[in-house]
């Protein structure tokens, strides 16, 4: 079983992988060039268990021993001996064959090597690898330390071998419920929710209701933790136009075609949570200000 | 004969070598970080050097692996071979409906253990884990489990039942177990012998306080009543435990605050107690002394634990219709004298007259801390739970080898 997992990607994604990693008694090696990066991943990664902390989720000394198991490194080298990379890079093709093409040369022949990909083809990244036998999708939902579903994407040639290890590492060591689809872009989850954001965002430019009513409407008739408005600032608006964007182009069909109150969104900056106000406002800890 | 015994954790593993003959310890030592490449075995043995390793242990069975080494080592070991370990005995935290008594393992034991699971997920997978691990080491000697509820299977329903929907009981077994019950076994023996009275005639309360804390009321030598419950978080509040609250306050809190269950089982369980009423520590004696320098959470922290402790006393004298003593156990029971005093202050009216010389003295002997013309008395009974394990596993494996009982066993075990 893999207890040595390296995280390539210090982004949202790559941040709460490795604390929910971490959380499990799991020693994560958090890759990244910059010193300076990694150093403010960390504090942002030590923050977030700070608020946990006062929300009791953890205590003192559960904090110090997740920080303990995340260790920082500089380079793909630093992961030789890795049994299990995820990589988290940004949602762009060309960066994360060239990170697949690194981490199979340095990573042993029986590491797996999976992608946190939502869009992207599992296929063409294993292609640029000696392995293609070792490489699989493992796809989590945000925040990967409360949500307890992970995809699991097969490309054309991943090994049952690979399938079955990473399988048996999400239900028993993570304790996850796996969900096993074929490459398709967006999956089930981001294929379906980004299509709800979608449409929400159409009946907000059609001036049906406001942003506060639309997310009203599928809380409380529907019981989402979150409305469509506030899981897309949640998210990052930028990478649900990514998402949309992607499956246009792969499907062709009108319906993913991005609402233009998002693009408007993601060009003026406002990104959502990280930046501080997408169709909501929130502080620095990522409570939404009333 | 020659018995190992196992308390086994998820990332951990304590373990004793006792020599039955005179019930002493051999051996005892504990593997720390399981699963890590860092692991530490530290071993101290009678007669040897002690022995401290760090190394990569990936798994319960590398670590009963490393511990059989140790024990059989050359310079810190005190075996000549593994076969000098005649039989294993484990901690077993939960043993549900299905288990009165401790029990050998076989084929059926390991099933049932399985089946608990749901009921302990943080304890039993792991005493598993350390019973397959002594299997794979060592197939041919008997092991024997050991479970803290199976001395409260004795309880009535009027005990064990909670008044809720029938249905729960019979679907999912919700209903009070209690734990420390291994503990409570080893120390009302204590308290009768210490008495001079057969425990058959008895009507005692054992005070477990330690890190965890629980009342039993001990009816004629059998448990008729416990404070913890389901699991043990009910009861009396604990370093970081909140023990007994309105049930309603857990919605109130997860709808006010927003939390999810995980968050609010952490918050009662590691959060609370102690801890959070004094703001200070989960520690009992650090909060004796932020009380004796003026601290006010402090005091307020002290006075309600030992306030929660004093209506369990009352409550099960009343359960029992009488009671001839109660006795403290374990880290705190054993040690606080103030603790002790505090309890006690407030349970004059049932003829307690405590004997304040008595009540300081520190000892590792089983004691009274009353005058001798109180009408209850008051015991401070140190547990043992290895060595309770330790006799069980060896009952256990002479029974099924049929041999003569051996006299002098149970002679001495007091001192």
């Amino acid at each position: 079983m893999f207890r040595k997992i390296g995280v390539v990607g210090i982004g949202t994604m790559g941040r709460s992988i490795s604390k929910m990693l971490a959380l499990k008694g799991l020693d994560v090696l958090l890759v990244e060039k910059s010193q300076k990066a990694l150093d403010n991943a960390i504090q942002l990664l030590e923050a977030g268990l700070d608020r946990q902390m006062e929300r009791w989720a953890i205590t003192l000394a559960e904090k110090k021993l997740i920080l303990s198991r995340i260790h920082r490194m500089n380079t793909i080298q630093d992961l030789a001996d890795c049994d299990l990379v995820i990589e988290t890079a940004s949602e762009d093709l060309d960066v994360k064959k060239h990170l697949f093409k690194e981490l199979d040369q340095v990573l042993p022949v029986q590491a797996v090597l999976a992608s946190n990909t939502s869009t992207l083809s599992l296929t063409e990244l294993a292609g640029v690898t000696q392995h293609p036998e070792r490489v699989i999708g493992m796809h989590f939902v945000y925040p990967a330390s409360r949500i307890d579903v992970v995809e699991i994407i097969r490309g054309l040639e991943t090994s049952d071998d690979t399938f079955e290890r990473t399988k048996a590492f999400i239900d028993k060591v993570l304790d996850k419920k796996s969900i096993m689809v074929y490459e398709s872009p967006g999956y089930v989850t981001t294929r379906l929710i980004c299509l709800l954001i979608n449409e929400a965002l159409h009946l907000l430019g059609e001036g049906v209701a406001s942003a506060e009513d639309i997310d009203s409407a599928m809380r409380v008739g529907y019981q989402f933790e979150h409305g469509p408005l506030e899981m897309a600032d949640r998210f990052g608006l930028d990478s649900v136009l990514a998402a949309l964007e992607r499956m246009f182009r792969e499907y062709g069909e009108l319906k993913y075609r991005p609402s233009i109150q998002l693009k408007k969104k993601v060009r003026a900056g406002h990104l959502g949570v990280k930046t501080g106000n997408g169709f909501f406002q929130y502080n620095k800890d990522g409570e939404r200000l009333t | 004969m020659n018995i190992l015994v196992i308390n086994s954790g998820s990332s951990s593993l304590k373990y004793e070598l006792y020599d039955m003959k005179d019930e002493s310890v051999l051996a005892s030592g504990h593997v720390e970080r399981i699963g890590m490449e860092t692991s530490i075995v530290s071993q101290e043995a009678r007669g040897k050097p002690d022995a401290r390793e760090v190394s990569e242990i990936l798994d319960h069975t590398a670590a009963v692996r490393k511990v059989l080494e140790l024990l059989t080592h050359d310079e810190f070991g005190v075996l000549t071979a593994i076969s000098d370990i005649e039989a294993v005995g484990h901690r077993v935290v939960h043993g549900g409906e299905s288990f009165s008594e401790s029990v050998l393992v076989n084929a059926d034991v390991k099933k049932k253990i399985r089946d608990l699971f749901d009921l302990a997920p943080l304890h039993n997978p792991a005493h598993m884990a350390g019973i397959l691990a002594v299997e794979a080491n060592m197939p041919d000697v008997p092991q024997a489990v050991v479970f803290d509820t199976a001395f409260h299977q004795t309880m009535p329903p009027t005990s064990y039942m909670y008044a809720i929907p029938q249905v729960l009981y019979r679907k999912h077994k919700i209903r009070r177990y209690g734990f420390h019950g291994t503990s409570v076994d080893f120390v009302s023996r204590g308290a009768a012998e210490l008495l001079g009275r057969p425990l058959e005639e008895l009507k005692l309360i054992v005070c477990h306080i330690g890190n965890g804390a629980s009342c039993t009321a001990v009816l004629h030598g059998k448990s008729h009543d416990t404070s913890m419950g389901l699991t043990p978080l009910e009861g009396l509040m604990m370093g970081t435990r909140s023990g007994d609250l309105d049930p309603a306050v857990v919605p109130y809190t997860i709808n006010k605050e927003d939390l999810t269950l995980s968050e609010v089982n952490s918050m009662l369980n590691k959060h609370s107690g102690l801890l959070a009423v004094s703001g200070l520590s989960s520690d009992m004696r650090e909060i004796i002394q932020a009380m004796q320098d003026g601290d006010e959470k402090a005091k307020l922290a002290f006075d309600m634990y030992t306030y929660r402790i004093r209506k369990y006393i009352g409550a099960y004298a009343a359960a029992m219709n009488g009671l001839d003593a109660v006795v403290f156990t374990a880290g705190v029971g054993e040690n606080s004298d103030i603790v002790r005093a505090s309890v006690c202050e407030g349970l004059t009216f049932l003829g307690i007259r405590l004997d304040e010389a008595r009540n300081a003295v520190r000892s590792q002997e089983a004691r009274a801390i009353t005058t001798d013309d109180s009408k209850v008395a008051v015991l401070v009974v140190p547990t043992n739970e290895e060595l309770l394990i330790a006799r069980d596993t060896f009952q256990l494996v002479r029974q099924a080898a049929k041999l003569q009982p051996a006299g002098g066993i149970r002679k001495g075990w007091i001192e």
